[in-house]
């Protein structure tokens, strides 16, 4: 890498590289310069680093919606009556579905996927609503996207019954008065946007992914490329090391913490009910118990091939599938709700939530906090006793 | 080609793969891990939903409605330790409070109108949403039976007849898996084929390769050939357990299955080989998947639907592999691979497997010479 010319994120590493000097003992500091060189200077984990956040917030922030919109029917108009019209009509106006043409097969369309479900209207439609009674519209739903389909139907009733009491309004029957209604109020998200759902709990997604990954990886390549032999025959110590391998890296997970908050507060517009101070001892909480497991992942492999499966079968699935972020741990069996106990994001991510939208107090999040700062505890020591015993001879 | 050398080439890398006990684990672990969690552990349903009720003990109405949300399966009735149903909900005591009018819901609907208030726990919308849903469909059978005096005519209402084909009672799991299928196949062959080739750079080993008479094709087939077949193998180790254990449906044949797994891994390779020869070493080749991969995860209408995208990013994921072969094998798994689906994607996957192929053997090439 001699011919190498520093580049901007370069020079700001070695601008900011004296602070290693002033929090870590002096050899672990040069450790710990090294490292941080060793992350600028490769596009790769550099791109890691500043790609991945920015790759999330963008694809969770404006590509990825729960709301529904623009679902595809297609309906079958068999009645041609003015009644059937205005149930379509309605159907459409909703901005829930987006109206195509039938082929003429209501099983063929769904089979096709270019729908979700076909609106099948009998003919006799418009003549069973003259007559009073209960008039009939088949549905066809794909259950292959369950939950598309259940979206389906709850809106396509909704919309179908409402049209239905327009209809009978302008007919001169008086609308029914519901005897018993429902005043719903969201709380802690009102509007029910779906950006203050996402974002605060992407934090728990790239701290526990990119922490854990970032420092089981490189830990093992020394190992592996038999560089940590050499780094032991120096006078540099164990618990050197160890902190000047991970510091650099509690500085980029600080970094992450710092842009996920800005964008989901300058951005997306997501309040912040909670107290800052919370929100800082949670971060660096699980900041430390994720390096830690990248440490103890590191010290068991000695190999990067398997580091990284490692990782992502201990930090990526729990982290985006068993931390409550889209998945909600209470809908999953017994089992499973009491194993996600021992799973630190699960923990982050309560945290983080009720922090942003909750206002949570310490006094409703004290166990997710002291879970984690158990956990944190526990972490710590043990990787750095296996690394110590590890390369001690 | 020597096909000989090609053998024993292809023989060597799945030897030194599969040598390593950890790995080995971690193959066949991934494929149970994944099924498992999908299996039964993730639900996109609503379940388990605790819900508060705030009214005087005579008011039945409100009763009646808790405790046919509590039959229904769905709720659990919760007495929490606040008085105040705010912060019941913020404390997460409570997902839903039922908070009946001053002298209770029943007296008011007595008098012909009453308003009860449902407060949602909102912080997961989607969540927020099946409660709403699913309490407005007990409070409208709750008016049918108990509010209007027996005898009276009912305002007619549309009846949707419903029929929900390929996976009748809409469970998630028949939805999951098959994505889990497209992931484990992805997995195996792209991140394998790139770290070994990185591999080889990163121990100089790459050079003696070179220098050896075996040709570039054999070293490229020769690295690429036996990732597929780990790929292969444990998509199917994982198919055989969604079917056996899991009882999610597969109505297709195994011919279309194969002809579409055949034209993925012919992108997935070709993408593997492509990273790795813009790697220096294993970590950057692990790094490079890895950028690929996530976002091809979620552009793939594997977990997030693809219908709410904004128009450009729906145009790009046609660029998206797995998007291709995530439509395929769910379609192969619940409907039986239906023909006019069936031969577009498998298009769609060849042709970007073609492209890919060309660009990575032109990458390839020149770093072997």
């Amino acid at each position: 890498m001699d011919d190498h010319s520093p580049g901007i994120f370069e020079r700001l590493a070695t601008r900011t590289e004296g602070i290693f000097d002033l929090v870590l003992p002096r050899r672990a500091a040069a450790l710990a310069r090294k490292e941080a060189r060793h992350i600028v200077r490769d596009p790769y984990t550099l791109g890691m680093n500043l790609l991945l956040p920015l790759m999330m917030l963008l694809l969770f922030g404006f590509a990825i919606s729960f709301e529904p919109k623009d679902l595809a029917v297609a309906v079958l108009d068999q009645d041609h009556s003015q009644a059937s019209a205005k149930v379509v009509e309605a159907v459409q106006g909703s901005g829930f579905f987006k109206i195509q043409a039938s082929h003429g097969d209501p099983e063929k369309d769904v089979e096709s996927e270019r729908v979700k479900a076909t609106l099948v209207i009998p003919a006799g439609f418009q003549k069973s609503v003259g007559r009073g009674e209960d008039p009939q519209i088949q549905v066809m739903l794909d259950g292959s996207d369950n939950a598309a389909a259940s979206v389906v139907e709850g809106y396509l009733g909704g919309v179908v019954n409402s049209a239905w009491s327009r209809l009978q309004v302008e007919r001169g029957q008086p609308a029914p008065l519901e005897p018993l209604e429902f005043k719903t109020r969201y709380l802690f998200n009102p509007e029910q946007d779906g950006h203050w759902f996402i974002v605060p709990g992407l934090l728990v997604i790239i701290l526990g992914l990119l922490c854990v990954l970032m420092t089981a990886l490189t830990v093992a390549k020394e190992w592996e490329q038999g560089s940590m032999e050499l780094l032991l025959s120096t006078p540099i110590r164990p618990m050197d090391i160890i902190l000047g391998k991970v510091a650099p890296y509690v500085g980029l997970g600080l970094f992450d913490v710092a842009i996920v908050y800005v964008a989901a507060r300058v951005v997306f517009h997501v309040p912040f009910e909670g107290s800052h101070l919370l929100f800082m001892l949670g971060s660096f909480l699980f900041l430390l118990v994720a390096l830690s497991q990248g440490l103890l992942i590191s010290v068991g492999t000695r190999n990067q091939q398997v580091a990284f499966q490692l990782s992502m079968m201990l930090a990526m699935l729990p982290t985006m599938l068993l931390s409550g972020f889209i998945f909600p741990i209470e809908s999953m069996p017994l089992f499973f709700r009491i194993f996600t106990a021992v799973l630190p994001p699960r923990w982050f991510m309560t945290i983080v939530r009720g922090l942003f939208l909750k206002g949570s107090g310490l006094g409703q999040l004290a166990v997710p906090f002291t879970v984690l700062a158990l956990m944190a505890v526990l972490l710590t020591g043990l990787a750095i006793r296996n690394f110590k015993t590890d390369v001690e001879p | 080609m020597n096909f000989r050398v090609l053998w024993a080439f292809a023989k060597k890398e799945l030897g030194q793969t599969l040598r390593d006990p950890r790995m080995r684990t971690m193959l066949f672990l991934a494929p149970v891990i994944q099924l498992t969690l999908f299996g039964l552990a993730l639900h996109n349903e609503t379940r388990n939903i605790q819900l508060a009720v705030y009214a005087p003990p005579s008011d039945t109405l409100s009763w009646e409605i808790a405790h046919r949300a509590e039959g229904g399966g769905w709720f659990h009735l919760v007495t929490p330790a606040s008085r105040d149903p705010f912060m019941a909900l913020q404390a997460g005591q409570a997902d839903a409070a039922l908070v009946a009018p001053p002298g209770g819901l029943t007296m008011w609907v007595k008098r012909g109108h009453g308003d009860e208030q449902l407060l949602v726990d909102g912080t997961n919308t989607v969540r927020a949403a099946g409660i709403q849903s699913y309490l407005d469909s007990i409070r409208l059978a709750v008016i049918k039976e108990r509010v209007l005096p027996p005898g009276t005519e009912q305002p007619p209402r549309i009846r949707l007849v419903e029929r929900v084909l390929y996976n009748p009672t809409l469970e998630s799991k028949n939805f999951m898996v098959p994505g889990v299928l497209v992931m484990l196949l992805l997995m195996g062959s792209l991140t394998i084929t790139s770290t070994s080739i990185s591999r080889e750079k990163e121990g100089g080993t790459f050079e003696t390769l070179m220098a050896s008479p075996i040709s570039p094709a054999t070293i490229l087939l020769g690295k690429s050939l036996p990732f597929m077949a780990v790929g292969f193998v444990s998509m199917h180790i994982a198919l055989f357990a969604a079917v056996f254990l899991f009882d999610v449906p597969f109505r297709g044949t195994f011919v279309d299955l194969w002809i579409a797994s055949i034209a993925f891994l012919l992108c997935s390779v070709s993408l593997g080989v492509l990273v790795s020869t813009q790697a220096k070493n294993q970590q950057q080749a692990m790094m490079g998947t890895f950028l690929f991969m996530y976002p091809a995860q979620m552009l793939s209408g594997i977990t997030y639907p693809l219908d709410n995208m904004p128009k450009w990013l729906y145009t790009l994921t046609y660029l998206n592999p797995l998007r291709y072969f995530a439509i395929l094998v769910r379609n192969i798994l619940l409907k039986g691979g239906s023909p006019e689906l069936f031969w577009p994607n498998v298009g769609g996957l060849l042709i970007l497997g073609v492209c890919l192929m060309g660009l990575a053997w032109s990458r390839f090439k020149p770093t072997m010479n």
